[in-house]
This record gives C-alpha cells, sequence and structure tokens, in this order.
C-alpha cells in the first residue's frame, strides 16, 4: 500500500508488516526491544516496541497490556502516542511516536543553560500531561525525568505506563512499591495502600526541583533515608500539618528537624516558582495542590513566559550523525552490546562511585529510544567522564531488582481471588 | 471513573441496535439464523459467569469478559472464531486488563471442571486466542459497567434494599447485547426502574429531577423485560448444539 523506499538503505532496511521500515536497534526495555522505524504510510519515524510471547506461558505480558490498556484511552498532546498495535511472527509489537530525547537528557547535558522560560515550559507541559491522566483517572505511578520524553518538536509526553492503574475505586487497595525511590511521595514512603493523583504531584515537584537544581533534589539510599532527606529539606511534618499520618501502616516518628527555608533551598527560584514548588510539596496529600489546579497557577502566567516548546533548548541532534553513520556506532563501543548505551553510561557512573550497582534494569522501553545515537555518536566520552567525576551523585535508581519483586508480590495480593493453588 | 465516560473508547464504540443484531456473513451461509446467533451468545455468556465463579473473580471481571465476548462478534464471525474458544480467552484476558489476573493453566484447569461436552482446548489455544482478540478488538480494552453508577444512584435515590433486586437485573443484562448500545449508567438506571416498579416504590419525582431521557429508559426496561419473557425457560441443550453443529458444518 506504500511506496517501498528500499532505495533509501538497502541493506539495512526490513519490512514489518508491509508497513514498516525497520531501522537500528535503539533499546531493550522490560519486556522486549526497541527498535526505530519508518511508517511507510505516514513517512513518520516511530519506535517499535516488540513485546516477546514465546516465553511467557503467561500469554501477553501484564505490565505490556496495561500500557496498552491505558494509552488507548489516552489522546493527548502530552501523552506518548500508541499508533498502532499488531501481532507479529508471534510477537505483539507496539508502534509508538518516535521521541528523540527525554528530560534526563537535558538535565544532565551540562552545555545546556536552561532558562526559567525552559524551566517553566517543560514544568508545564509534564504538568498538563499528568492533570490529563489524573482527568482520565489514571495514575502514572512513574513520573520521573527519564520518562518524560521530548519529540523532535520539543513538545514534552509523558510514557512508561507499565506501572499506571484506573484509580476509580476509592477503596481499591494498591501497592506502595511504586515510583524510582527519589520521586516517591512521603504517604508512599509510610507505607500507604490507598493513595490518588498526588502522589503524582509530589512526583513532579521533584522533577521541578530538578530542574531548578540541575541535579535530583531528594537523593535517599533507602525509604528510610529518603524520609530523612524530605524532612531534613521541608522539616518533619507535624501533627497539625498532616494529621493522617500516624495512621499509616509504616509509620515512625522521626527525630523532629526544622524545615529549612524553601528560599534557601531554591536560590535562583522566582517568588512564583517557590509558591507552586511548596504546594506541590504539601506533605498532607489532601492539602497537595493538584496537576490541574498546578498547571493553572500564576506562575505559569507570570512573566517570562514559558518558551515556546520547539525554542526549547535540547541535546544536540542525534538525528543527524545517526543519518550520516548509521552503522558506525556499534562497531565504535567495541562488541555489540543489545543493552541501551544509556545503561552503559549508568554502569560508568556507578563504577565512578562505588563498585556494586543493582540499579540495571529499567522499567519500561521505549524511553531510551533515540539515547542510542546521542551517547554514542556524539557525547564525547571525555566530557562525559570529568562531569561524572565532579558529581558523583549515587546512582539514579529505577525500580530494582528488590523492588520489582516485591511490587509482583503486592500486585498478586492485589488480586481478590483467593489463589487456587498452592 | 463514571465521570469519564463520555471520552472513553467504550462510549466512543457505543452501537445502534440494528449494527449488534446482524448474523455475520460466513455464519448465514451455514444457515444460522438470528435467534441462534443471540442463542450461542446467552449460552456463553452463562459459561463465561460460571466459569468467572469456578475461577473466584470479580463479577466485574465476569461482566467484562462479556463484554469482549459481544464485542467480537459485532466484528468477527462465530465460524472464524469459535466461541467454544473465545469464552474462556475473554475470561482470562479479562481478568489481566480488570488486575485480577487468573494464570492461563488454572482456567484451563477449571474449564475441563465444568462438566461439558467438547472444551477440547488447551493453553496453547488460548494464548494464541488472546492476540487474535485483541486484535478483533482493536486493543480497546476499558469497559465500563452499571454497577458503580448503581450504588451511586441507589445511595441517591435512598432505596438501598433494591440492591439486590437491581444488581441481578444487571447481571442479566449481560445476556443481553445492552452493554454494547447503551452507557452504563442507563443500563442502571433502567434496572433501578424495573425494580422500583417491582417492589412498588414509587421513584417518579427522583426521575424526573434527574434530567434524563425517560424514554430511553422505558426502552431498556421494555428490551429487559421482553428477554425475560422470551427466555422464561432455559435454552434447551440440544437447541444449542443444533446451532453450533452448523457452525462447525462445510457449507
Amino acid at each position: 500500500m506504500a511506496e517501498p523506499n528500499p532505495a533509501a538503505d538497502p541493506t539495512q532496511s526490513k519490512r514489518v508488516a508491509d508497513r514498516y521500515l525497520k531501522r537500528e536497534v535503539l533499546g531493550e526495555g522490560t519486556y522486549g526491544v526497541v527498535f526505530k522505524a519508518i511508517d511507510t504510510k505516514t513517512g513518520q519515524t516511530v519506535a517499535i516496541k516488540k513485546i516477546r510471547l514465546a516465553q511467557y506461558k503467561e500469554g501477553v505480558n501484564f505490565t505490556a497490556l496495561r500500557e496498552i490498556k491505558l494509552l488507548k484511552e489516552l489522546k493527548d498532546p502530552n501523552i506518548i502516542e500508541l499508533i498502532d498495535a499488531f501481532p507479529h511472527k508471534g510477537n505483539l509489537l507496539l508502534v509508538f511516536e518516535f521521541m528523540e530525547s527525554d528530560l534526563e537528557a537535558v538535565i544532565r547535558d551540562r552545555n545546556i543553560v536552561l532558562s526559567p522560560a525552559d524551566i517553566k515550559s517543560y514544568m508545564q507541559m509534564t504538568l498538563k500531561g499528568l492533570a490529563y491522566c489524573h482527568k482520565k483517572w489514571v495514575l502514572h505511578r512513574d513520573m520521573k525525568p527519564n520518562n518524560l520524553l521530548i519529540g523532535a518538536d520539543g513538545q514534552l509526553k509523558l510514557a512508561d505506563f507499565g506501572l499506571a492503574r484506573i484509580f476509580g475505586s476509592p477503596d481499591r487497595k494498591f501497592t506502595h512499591q511504586v515510583f524510582a525511590r527519589w520521586y516517591r511521595a512521603p504517604e508512599l514512603l509510610f507505607g500507604a495502600k490507598q493513595y490518588g493523583s498526588a502522589v503524582d504531584v509530589w512526583a513532579a515537584a521533584c522533577i521541578f526541583a530538578e530542574l531548578l537544581l540541575r541535579r535530583p533534589f531528594l537523593q535517599g539510599s533507602s525509604d528510610m533515608d529518603q524520609l530523612g532527606k524530605i524532612f531534613a529539606a521541608f522539616g518533619t511534618p507535624r501533627l497539625p500539618q498532616w494529621p493522617d499520618m500516624v495512621y499509616l501502616p509504616d509509620y515512625v516518628e522521626y527525630e523532629f528537624a526544622p524545615a529549612q527555608p524553601l528560599r534557601s533551598l531554591f536560590p535562583m527560584a522566582s517568588d512564583d516558582a517557590l509558591d507552586l514548588l511548596s504546594k506541590m510539596f504539601a506533605f498532607d496529600p489532601k492539602v497537595r495542590i493538584s496537576a490541574q489546579q498546578a498547571s493553572e497557577h500564576r506562575y505559569f502566567s507570570s512573566v517570562p513566559a514559558p518558551t515556546k516548546p520547539a525554542l526549547l533548548p535540547r541535546p544536540p541532534l542525534k538525528g543527524e550523525s545517526l543519518k550520516s553513520r548509521p552503522l558506525d556506532f556499534n562497531s565504535q563501543e567495541g562488541p555489540v552490546v543489545l543493552s541501551p548505551p544509556r545503561k552503559s553510561r549508568r554502569v560508568m557512573l556507578n563504577r565512578e562511585g562505588l563498585e556494586g550497582n543493582h540499579q540495571v534494569m529499567n522499567m519500561g522501553g521505549v524511553r531510551q529510544m533515540g539515547e542510542t545515537t546521542s551517547h554514542s555518536s556524539h557525547v564525547p566520552m571525555s566530557v562525559d567522564l570529568a562531569d561524572l567525576f565532579e558529581r558523583r551523585s549515587p546512582p539514579r535508581p529505577t525500580l530494582n531488582s528488590a523492588d520489582r519483586s516485591h511490587l509482583k508480590r503486592k500486585l498478586e495480593l492485589d488480586l481478590e481471588l483467593t489463589p487456587n493453588e498452592k | 471513573m463514571a465521570a469519564n465516560f463520555w471520552t472513553s473508547s467504550h462510549c466512543k464504540q457505543l452501537l445502534e441496535p440494528e449494527e449488534v443484531d446482524v448474523v455475520p456473513s460466513l455464519d448465514k451461509e451455514k444457515g444460522l439464523t438470528l435467534e441462534e446467533f443471540k442463542m450461542i451468545k446467552i449460552h456463553m455468556t452463562n459459561y463465561i459467569s460460571r466459569l468467572g465463579q469456578q475461577c473466584k473473580v470479580r463479577q466485574r471481571v465476569v461482566a467484562t469478559a462479556i463484554t469482549y465476548f459481544r464485542r467480537v462478534y459485532t466484528r468477527k464471525s462465530m465460524t472464524e472464531y469459535d466461541p467454544l474458544l473465545v469464552a474462556p480467552t475473554c475470561l482470562y484476558l479479562a481478568s489481566k486488563a480488570e488486575e485480577s489476573t487468573v494464570q492461563a493453566r488454572h482456567v484451563i484447569f477449571y474449564i475441563k471442571k465444568i462438566p461439558d461436552k467438547k472444551y477440547v482446548y488447551d493453553l496453547k489455544d488460548i494464548l494464541e486466542m488472546e492476540m487474535k482478540l485483541l486484535e478483533a478488538l482493536n486493543y480497546y480494552l476499558v469497559v465500563y459497567h452499571p454497577y458503580r453508577a448503581l450504588s451511586q444512584l441507589l445511595q441517591d435515590v435512598g432505596m438501598a434494599d433494591l440492591t439486590i433486586l437491581s444488581w441481578s437485573l444487571i447481571n442479566d443484562s449481560y445476556k443481553m447485547d445492552l452493554i454494547l448500545i447503551y452507557p452504563p449508567y442507563m443500563i442502571a438506571l433502567a434496572c433501578i426502574y424495573i425494580a422500583s416498579v417491582l417492589k412498588e416504590k414509587d421513584t417518579t419525582a427522583w426521575f424526573e429531577e434527574l434530567h434524563v431521557d425517560m424514554n430511553v429508559v422505558k426502552n431498556i426496561s421494555m428490551e429487559i423485560l421482553d428477554f425475560y419473557d422470551a427466555y422464561k425457560q432455559s435454552i434447551p441443550d440440544e437447541r444449542i448444539n443444533a446451532a453450533l453443529s452448523k457452525l462447525s458444518s462445510k457449507p
């Protein structure tokens, strides 16, 4: 149906389902390989997530199914678009719009200067996407810069809904083992099982802070430590501030720490920014501002106006180098590793600080797209390393394997059926 | 969740009654009548409910499974998609989509426990059919049901004593294609309406205040009552078997 384009790249391209010209592998997600492709029908570049089925005795992977289910309901400029899904050679292929980069890459790129207007723009898109999810009663539950993808047009989109849930029933109990730790709200750290959209707002606040500081704001090394870091910054909450806190399952009393003035934590932020930040960082989830209200906060209407997405600073174009040397970057890296370069970069980062690294796997796939080229073909190693030496920040935690097996157990507990066997 | 039904894929997929009461052409060629087509759907709806009870899933999972099942046959023929395989696979898929996963091998285990003729399918068949179902459903998996609306509405009208009756009416409504045609809260209203009439409760004023199209509510109610009339007796097995054997016959 679409005009074939073999001349462009006869050796590399492979047709998938007659419609997609397969290009290079972008990375490995939780449940399969992600590769780049050209949609011959629209000419659009897409990212295809391949969900392997053969290895599962349980048919379509649960996480993948969840993502499909939710993304089919979510259509918004600030949510990743699931363009197509189809079975292919016994696998299930999910076609997403191709995203060049992600917010983590922006935050980490030392060559990028983020103006207050730029930060405002990224935050506005984040909150709009989030407000849309919440309007549709979907909790994202894994908000972090790495999951906020950035398209060629500068639009920021929420991605990776593998942990997301519909939260329609007010009394359903959920697992609290969600979010990478640094983005986890205090109620989750205290073990809350019934929680709402406020958990995503807390995570968005952490992202806001990270944009201002250019490093993760609250880098706890354990759940206890995470709470400690939160209280060290904002003060230990007093009962009137958060009356329900003491009823949470894992509540423990923390030694009192006074709050630091927000101004001292974020010296460069405007008064409006600080006001919004303080409302998003409210301890009591009932008091915490909603994503919708946050997106309408005066911070977004005061000067400077948010930068237009197309004008936002982004990591240098990856597409360019890719076109010219599509095959080389793999050989440059030595042995061909199927894991995404992002991962190898993280491993290096770890080695700088400490030998052991356990945060190997990412939870999702799409987010790695575009990274491949950015790192391997563009970013000069030496610069990167020097940068890392300076910073020595602890490894950015994703859900580690312990978390995930815990999560899996919890999800099983969530089921309302009684176990049939065992 | 009902708050955003209007923007959901479920809402956009609602069909006209005429679009639902169509025997797929392949099945028609084999001589399947509309009556038989409906009968098989009723029979398999009952089957999904029984299997769901065996697997101890929530009513919501059963309702979603039945909705999938009925949606499939607005697009695919029973000749190509054997109802005897589609039904348990719908339950399996619905259990995942509703976050109450039942393991596929357990579904198989319970299928075999239901003493019924020729459920000859195995794990592999279910997993393969799951993929085909996803495609047939166009990957739309979120379904809204009248149950939530029901409890809210009954609370509003202050007639908690109608709960059991109207809840059962809703359960039975899945033996029809109402869920493919009407918004779930309208089905809930129709069931409350019937229940209040049967129990001689006056809900007239309450319904007037709701500002809903009472004609639609009454139409749904009539359809439900007609259905009870038509299927007072359970459908004899021979008739089901005769209809099913038409499908497996060579044209």
